[in-house]
């Protein structure tokens, strides 16, 4: 099997390499230090299976997990961890494969030859068994086999479409597949604004609040010129936050 | 004949063994009733004694404030003394009397408290409570002989005598025993309170977190293979630092035995992060005597390396230093504030306030007021600042 081994610590990751060769026959096809290389990696390098940390900096190993499963055929990941009470639960409950640091060998190869999928729903089942379930520090942008990471503070504002939800960046726009409400949940009220029905706007990045013409009320942006509608049903909510 | 008394004496001298015997038990029993489990080892602490000290203002006055509400309730139940004029003057010599008890006691037990609390519990109540009613019966004495000097009474002797000796003797047995019982009581009480404060410091300690300990075993069989004098190194190092999280006591330690743990603990977490931990140290000189509470320093590295180091995937760096300035020890540990993510996971969950507020707590008791730590945030590093006395006395 083509494998990708992603840790932070060097002497972690060199000791999973030296195990795979032991025990033969599989690819080590590369190694990455933290969860954004591990999604850049995966869609660059198309491994069949993650060996993967799970505590990482800056992107951790259930968040880079998350943004895998988007992928139309997305690797088998097996977990890595030193000790995790909470999650190692939820990984029981759930049936995802984990090992335990130090690693051993015969469990290592064990796991490797059972390595199945996961599913997203496993996932959050695991993320919701954790201390504080956390929201994900990028958000994921699949196209035709890749996945773009768009940083969660990047984002100006989120606007529900029919079906989909764009994303808006300083330079960019993008369509995933979430809802609003969703989003809103995950988020949280700190981050976000709900300005109406269908849309979700970044605090940060919001210039002010004026009437239109038509005598509604409107959010100005920065990075951007477009300005976007305050739903009736949501002015008095945006009136109190931007009094503070 | 001669066999028939040996075979009674040797019977006399079993019974005298038994009855030995039984009498210890009964008194072990006693003890264990009136102290608690705690009454065998009178040198465990040696503040350990249950009299209070009767020679402090506070104490005596309390003395005098029971002894004069006793006087009261006497004078409100008894008839007229025969040769007091009025219930006012009835009040005057009663409480002189009991005053004179009192005082006379407490004095007593102020004398002899450091010899009654170097005894065992069982015999320093006796004693303290037999003396007690010596007192009584000499002060009960040098009252009629004051009384038949100031021409009040006929006789130092009068035919009432025996009456009021007993009637004094079985007040002050009462009352005493009441004191005593209380005593031993707010021992008890203050023992148990200070075993619990020594419990809750050993859970403050700085613990073992297991994420360290299981990443730092994975770390260490990665080396077995490529680099078996770092793996027996980092062995030695981890097995030191394990040895002292185990311990229970709270230990005073010189600065440079506190240093070398530390070094030791960066020493373990610089194999696990390679190149990412940088630690600049600067130690100022220290006189011999200066010591510190046993990890005192390693906690501020472990939660600098948690909070501004793992965080961060291009690591960080931490800075370190201690002097000792005006008989007081200064120690200054530094790590950067990784710029917060929006919405990020929390880094490491256990690594936020806790193990400082923990280690506050533990300076706390050691020092009282006397000891300082204070977070700085000055232009994105957190400085995390501690001073402490250099001779470690205690609060």
């Amino acid at each position: 099997m083509r494998v990708l081994i992603v840790d932070d610590e060097k002497l972690a990751r060199e000791r999973l390499r030296e195990l795979l060769t032991e025990i033969g026959g599989h690819t080590i096809v590369g190694e990455a230090m933290n969860g954004n290389e591990a999604v850049e990696r995966t869609t660059e390098l198309n491994p069949d299976v993650l060996l993967m940390d799970i505590r990482m900096p800056g992107m951790d190993g259930l968040e880079a997990a998350m943004h895998l499963m988007g992928l139309e055929n997305p690797p088998s990941v097996i977990f890595t961890t030193a000790y995790d009470q909470h999650a190692l639960n939820a990984f029981e409950v759930n049936a995802v494969d984990y090992l335990l640091k130090p690693i051993r060998k015969d469990r290592l190869a064990a796991a490797l030859d059972k390595a199945h999928k996961l599913t997203l729903k496993q996932l959050k089942q695991i993320n919701e068994a954790q201390d504080s379930p956390n929201a994900r520090t990028h958000i994921s942008v699949h196209l035709r086999g890749n996945i773009r990471l768009v940083p969660i503070q990047d984002v100006i504002y989120f606007m529900a479409d029919s079906k989909y939800v764009t994303v808006r960046t300083p330079a960019e726009e993008h369509l995933i597949e979430d809802s609003l409400v969703n989003l809103e949940k995950e988020f949280g009220e700190k981050m976000f604004l709900r300005i109406h029905r269908n849309a979700l706007v970044a605090t940060g990045f919001i210039k002010g609040i004026e009437k239109s013409p038509a005598g509604t009320w409107q959010v100005s942006l920065k990075n951007t010129d477009k300005k976007l509608d305050v739903s009736r049903r949501h002015a008095a909510s945006v009136r109190r936050w931007a009094r503070g | 004949m001669e066999s028939g008394s040996k075979i009674a004496l040797s019977l006399l001298g079993r019974g005298i063994a038994r009855t030995r015997s039984t009498l210890r038990a009964l008194r072990g029993r006693i003890e264990e009733r009136l102290f608690g489990a705690a009454a065998e080892d009178p040198a465990a602490a040696p503040d350990s004694g249950f009299l209070p000290d009767f020679c402090q203002g506070w104490t005596v006055f309390s003395v005098a404030v029971v002894a004069e509400i006793l006087a009261i309730i006497i004078v409100l139940v008894s008839p007229q003394i025969p040769f007091a004029e009025s219930r006012l003057g009835n009040l005057f010599l009663v409480s002189l009397f009991i005053q004179w008890i009192a005082l006379t006691s407490a004095a007593a037990l102020c004398g002899a408290r450091r010899f009654l609390n170097r005894l065992s519990k069982l015999r320093a109540v006796a004693l303290a409570y037999l003396m007690l009613l010596c007192v009584t019966w000499l002060v009960g004495e040098a009252a009629l002989w004051a009384l038949w000097l100031a021409g009040s009474i006929g006789s130092p002797q009068p035919e009432w005598n025996a009456y009021f000796h007993v009637q004094n003797l079985t007040v002050a047995a009462l009352i005493n025993a009441m004191a005593l019982r209380y005593f031993i009581g707010r021992h008890q009480l203050r023992q148990r309170t200070l075993s619990e404060a020594r419990a809750k410091v050993q859970a403050l300690r700085s613990r073992i977190r297991p994420h360290f300990l299981f990443n730092t075993m994975n770390t260490i069989a990665a080396l077995t293979r490529s680099a078996p004098a770092q793996a027996e190194t980092a062995i030695e190092n981890m097995a030191d630092l394990v040895r002292i999280m185990l311990t229970d006591d709270e230990n005073l330690v010189p600065v440079g035995n506190e240093i070398a743990i530390a070094r030791k603990y960066l020493a373990i977490e610089s194999l696990r992060l390679d190149n990412r931990l940088a630690v600049d140290w600067d130690v100022g000189k220290f006189p011999r005597k200066a010591v510190l509470p046993v990890l005192t320093l390693q906690p501020l590295l472990e939660h600098a390396i948690q909070c501004g180091v793992e965080p961060a995937p291009e690591g960080g760096r931490i800075t370190v230093r201690l002097w000792e300035a005006d008989e007081r020890i200064h120690i200054e540990v530094t790590h950067p504030l990784p710029r917060p993510r929006r919405g990020a996971r929390t880094p490491v969950p256990e690594a936020d306030e806790t193990a400082l507020d923990n280690l506050r707590q533990r300076l706390e008791t050691h020092y009282g007021t006397a000891a300082v730590l204070e977070t700085n945030d000055e232009a994105g590093r957190l400085k995390v600042a501690v001073t402490l006395p250099t001779r470690g006395e205690e609060p």
